[in-house]
């Protein structure tokens, strides 16, 4: 008797709990599922049927190559592929080599330059612009790849925190037993250390290549010459230009911009959902 | 290990280097002088082996790979060694005012309107003294400053209402209107009797609605009113008794979309769009420069029923237009002196031989070039072109406009706020004037002008 | 004979970490140099130029002229200003909203029902679009008779009585925020997952023992354990709720009556080019989010302090 009133009980929980994910994922696609089907309609359906309506031809591609085109998007991806290199190799490089030295060295102003991270983090960007673009400015860095790519490079508390705990698990008598074989520290740290960090240096690349390639405010501002430092995240604004409010050509190339977040998601959720929750665990 | 020193000397060393490096390089030395002056050049014979690449910075993304590229073509087959580079911005006002303080954004751009006047010698230079202009182009005062000309303009624009002639004659409209409330009236009538959004704001694009501060100083009639008259009027937005001036251009279109004769939903109005639209018959009129016509003209196949009208306000019974020079060209003082004198030869050709005036429907430059068809119906009707303020003064329209974040020509949310209360009723038109002089007053006072 | 090697070796070892003292610092020199010169060059010495510019009337070319607090006091008497900071409020009403609907999922998805990695997938995949992206989706998303009001219209309203979602002042701020909800809520969803996850397995069913239900055991077993994380989403959507820019920026462009705070500060800055307007406004904003952050600290201390064994047992093993 009461074995089967849990499992009535459970029924109903089981049914709740099915109705929002259903309900929740439903309206977190929806908006997504809108766009693709845009994406595929010609012009003359896209003005005579309904938003609801499913595209004649689900191989249309023709919107595709005309936003593909007219947002310049080869030489953007192009572009955010080389940015995305250099920042994610110095950024991770950066961001472990502090971690490390933060971890295992015990100095002066050690909790100072945790803290100074710590402040910084809560600093929005946006805010410091005004004064950043001074900066880059007077450094001649404005509309030039390498200036951006040295903005970007600066690591982040989360990233530092992700390598911290990882080098925690690293017990230290590894580090001595390196140094009594005659290793230096640069040693312990390029040889010996580095490989170990693979995971972390996984999370951190994708969450700071995520961020990255999303970052639309300072690539804006600094990679200036549209026609030659295009990126992705600028190159999908330009539709608010000629384009106006053609939504199947704005749709496909708000698809195309997602292809690679969608292929790097499926890749590694797992490394994604571990570093966001790893970053955020320590505060 | 003393870190805390060490950041501490960092950031010392970065104040170092930033502030070292501040120092502007504007205008350095003799390097980059030209030898050959604008005026002394001649398209076609000058320096013709000259060797530059230019980088022209334009508003125009439309024109980039037709008209423009045939432009190009047609110099450089004059100039062989000089290669000519368009870069279209959308946002143009916003980016290139960020741009202009790095220096080195190009050789040639469209002088935003956010440049002070006495500001350009910091960034442009010079074509030579307006005395020589005056005498030979219309329009070559609006980027002047000490007498020295910074930017030329290609066309000029008369400031009027493009509108579709068959869709007035639906509506039974059968004369222009000469007021606002005729005007307005008119409107009513298409909405009533026809299909048609009787008038379009383009809300959404921005800088379409800066437009409306092009009525300004035909609503007055006055070529001393805006750069003159206007830094020292009292409370200069209030209502007329005749309905004239700055009140009535923007009384105009509070009217309208408070009366629901604009389209519904102005958050997604589309300029691209708008174009075929108004072509087709489906967009009554728009308020736009004569610029706008062949773009309206070309976007379909009913371009005879587009027509230009003026704006509909009398002053003392008599109509007048705004004639206003379109973007001017400005040439990078930071570049070589070869790519200045490439840009500035670029610029001369693209003024008195290209034809560009003519084929987008402009007001030539050239003093005595031949004149648009669509001015025609403008044979009644005064062109007015503002004065240059008077020597000392010349500072004052841009700080005032500046500082009381009206921004007129440069900045459209001043023309959005109308749109918005008229949609939404939160203030009323005059609320909304009073604003505005309450702001222009307070930036009077700050700027020190004498107000009467 | 041995005596003496082991001299020899202790001179050895005392020379090796002479040496590697030596080498520490260096280390510790250079792998400290770049990331402090980026962050000191990017962030700090930003924040103190602007802190030094907001006391000027300035453009970003020409010549400045001290006003003192003048920019600070008009910032508080702009009504543009205090407007957006209002809007603030809305951002943060709709992070309240938001974590709790993350709390929400990430309670039922973290005992790990059917299909799971799907759902958390369809949940959290909105966070990793572009700002820009989504604006654009949500742009098309609310356009009147498009895809929001096709959906409404399915459930029989006639189009004529939907408002239109951007344009109407009273709710426009609502439909941005909505959709900000949906950009950000499967971010703290996965941070709340892995919180719930680590909880320890066998208090769940020492509560079945004593017959708790779903929510007993979300409100004695999970809530407590979890709660630093969720204090800390708190602040973030603190310093995120006024710092909304691309949703807005994207969508309206701040027009009728939607101008958050950066997008004000970004027309400031860059179409009125008032500089040290725009810099006090910046100022401001940091130190409300200091604040913020601050008490939050303190109050989370205090918390910890007199109730959580879980959580401060937590905290020691992280330090």
């Amino acid at each position: 008797m009461k074995i089967r009133h849990i499992s009535i009980g459970r029924v109903i929980a089981k049914t709740v709990q099915y109705a929002f994910l259903i309900i929740g994922t439903f309206s977190s696609l929806i908006p997504i599922v809108s766009c693709i089907t845009t994406a595929f309609k010609s012009d003359a359906e896209y003005y005579n049927t309904s938003v609801m309506t499913l595209p004649d031809n689900w191989f249309n591609f023709e919107n595709f190559k005309v936003a593909w085109q007219e947002a310049n998007m080869g030489r953007a991806f192009l572009n955010t592929f080389i940015i995305l290199a250099f920042v994610l190799i110095g950024n991770t490089m950066l961001s472990a080599m502090l971690a490390y030295v933060l971890n295992r060295f015990k100095f002066k102003g050690n909790t100072l330059i945790r803290n100074l991270f710590m402040v910084a983090a809560l600093i929005p960007g946006i805010a410091t612009q005004v004064t950043v673009y001074q900066i880059m400015s007077s450094l001649h860095l404005v509309n030039t790849m390498y200036g951006y790519i040295f903005l970007m490079l600066g690591t982040d508390i989360i990233a530092i925190y992700i390598f911290i705990q990882f080098f925690e698990n690293i017990p230290a008598s590894l580090d001595e037993a390196a140094i009594l074989d005659g290793c230096n520290y640069f040693g312990v740290f390029f040889r010996i250390l580095l490989p170990l960090l693979k995971p972390a240096i996984v999370t951190c690349a994708i969450l700071k290549g995520v961020s990255t390639y999303n970052e639309y405010y300072m690539a804006n501002l600094y990679l200036q010459d549209k026609s030659l430092y295009q990126v992705v995240s600028t190159s999908l604004y330009t539709f608010t230009g000629p384009m106006g409010n053609q939504y199947n050509y704005i749709c496909a190339g708000v698809l195309i911009t997602m292809i690679p977040i969608v292929v790097i998601f499926i890749l590694c959720q797992r490394y994604i959902y571990v570093g966001l929750t790893q970053g955020a665990v320590k505060e | 290990m003393k870190n805390g020193s060490m950041a501490i000397a960092l950031s010392i060393m970065m104040m170092v280097m930033t502030t070292g490096c501040n120092s502007n390089d504007n205008g350095s030395g003799t390097a980059n002088t030209m030898t050959t002056t604008y005026k002394d050049m001649i398209v076609g014979e000058t320096a013709t082996d000259i060797k530059a690449e230019l980088k022209i910075l334009t508003n125009r993304t439309d024109l980039i790979d037709t008209d423009f590229s045939e432009y190009i073509d047609e110099f450089t087959s004059m100039y062989p060694n000089v290669t000519i580079k368009y870069e279209g911005i959308t946002n143009y006002e916003n980016d290139v005012t960020t741009r202009l303080t790095t220096g080195d954004w190009g050789d040639i751009c469209c002088i935003p309107a956010t440049v002070s006047l006495t500001d350009l010698g910091n960034y442009f230079e010079s074509f030579g003294d307006y005395s020589y202009f005056e005498n030979v182009y219309e329009l070559s005062d609006s980027k002047m400053y000490d007498n020295k000309v910074y930017g030329l303009p290609t066309m000029g624009n008369a400031s009027g209402i493009v509108y579709n002639k068959s869709v007035f004659e639906e509506a039974g409209i059968e004369e222009l209107p000469t007021t606002p409330d005729e005007f307005l009236n008119a409107l009513q009538k298409i909405d009533d009797n026809t299909d048609a959004i009787p008038m379009y704001t383009n809300y959404a694009a921005g800088w379409t609605l800066t437009a409306w501060d092009s009525y300004i100083t035909g609503s007055t009639g006055d070529a001393n009113y805006k750069r003159n008259t206007l830094i020292h009027k009292s409370n200069p937005f209030s209502r007329q008794d005749d309905l004239t001036g700055p009140y009535a251009v923007y009384y105009t279109l509070y009217e309208a979309v408070a009366r629901g004769l604009t389209e519904e939903d102005p958050t997604t109005t589309n300029w691209e769009g708008c174009k075929s639209q108004i072509n087709a018959g489906n967009i009554g009129c728009m308020v736009l420069g004569s610029w706008s016509i062949p773009q309206m003209k070309e976007a379909g196949e009913h371009d005879d029923n587009i027509a230009y009208m003026p704006f509909p306000i009398e002053v003392n019974g008599k109509q007048y237009a705004s004639a206003i020079a379109d973007y001017c060209y400005g040439v990078n003082i930071n570049s070589s002196a070869d790519n200045k004198t490439a840009a500035m030869l670029y610029i001369k050709y693209l003024t008195e031989s290209s034809g560009y005036a003519l084929t987008q429907g402009g007001i030539p430059i050239v003093k005595g070039d031949e004149y648009p068809d669509f001015l025609q119906s403008f044979q009644d009707v005064t062109l007015v072109s503002d004065n240059p303020a008077l020597k000392g003064e010349e500072r004052y329209f841009d700080d005032i406009n500046n500082m009381s974040e009206i921004s007129f020509d440069s900045d459209p949310t001043h023309v959005a706020r109308i749109i918005e209360a008229a949609i939404d009723g939160t203030k009323t038109f005059d609320e909304i004037m009073d604003e505005w002089n309450v702001a222009w007053t307070k930036a009077q006072e700050n700027v020190g002008v004498t107000v009467n | 004979m041995s005596a003496k090697r082991n001299v020899k070796d202790v001179k050895l070892i005392r020379r090796i970490w002479a040496n590697m003292n030596v080498q520490k610092t260096i280390i510790t020199i250079t792998f400290l140099f770049v990331p402090l010169l980026l962050l000191i060059l990017f962030t700090y010495l930003p924040f103190f130029k602007m802190v030094e510019f907001s006391f000027y009337d300035m453009g970003y070319i020409g010549t400045r002229k001290w006003v003192g607090l003048d920019n600070y006091i008009e910032v508080f008497t702009r009504e543009d200003c205090l407007n957006s900071l209002k809007l603030s409020g809305y951002y943060l009403l709709g992070s309240i909203v938001q974590i709790a609907i993350a709390l929400l999922f990430a309670t039922i998805l973290s005992f790990k029902p059917k299909g799971s990695s799907f759902f958390r997938a369809a949940l959290y995949f909105p966070s990793l679009i572009c700002g820009i992206a989504v604006g654009f989706i949500f742009k098309y998303f609310y356009t009147h008779g498009f895809v929001f009001d096709s959906i409404i219209q399915l459930f029989g309203v006639p189009l004529d009585s939907i408002p239109f979602w951007l344009r109407d002042t009273k709710i426009n701020n609502w439909v941005l925020v909505a959709s900000s909800i949906w950009r950000y809520m499967g971010q703290s969803m996965v941070l709340f997952i892995g919180a719930i996850v680590s909880v320890d397995k066998t208090q769940y069913d020492a509560a079945a023992i004593d017959g708790a239900n779903a929510w007993h055991r979300f409100r004695y077993i999970i809530l407590p354990s979890i709660r630093t994380i969720v204090v800390l989403n708190m602040i973030l959507s603190v310093s995120g709720a006024l710092a909304v820019f691309e949703i807005p920026y994207v969508i309206t462009n701040g027009g009728f009556g939607t101008s958050t705070y950066f997008v004000l500060m970004d027309k400031l800055a860059h179409l009125n080019q008032k500089v040290g307007l725009a810099s006090a406004m910046a100022v401001i904003l940091l130190v409300l989010i200091l604040i913020v952050s601050a008490v939050q600290k303190i109050a989370e201390k205090r918390m910890v302090n007199s109730y959580s064994i879980v959580s401060s047992k937590k905290r020691r093993r992280n330090k």
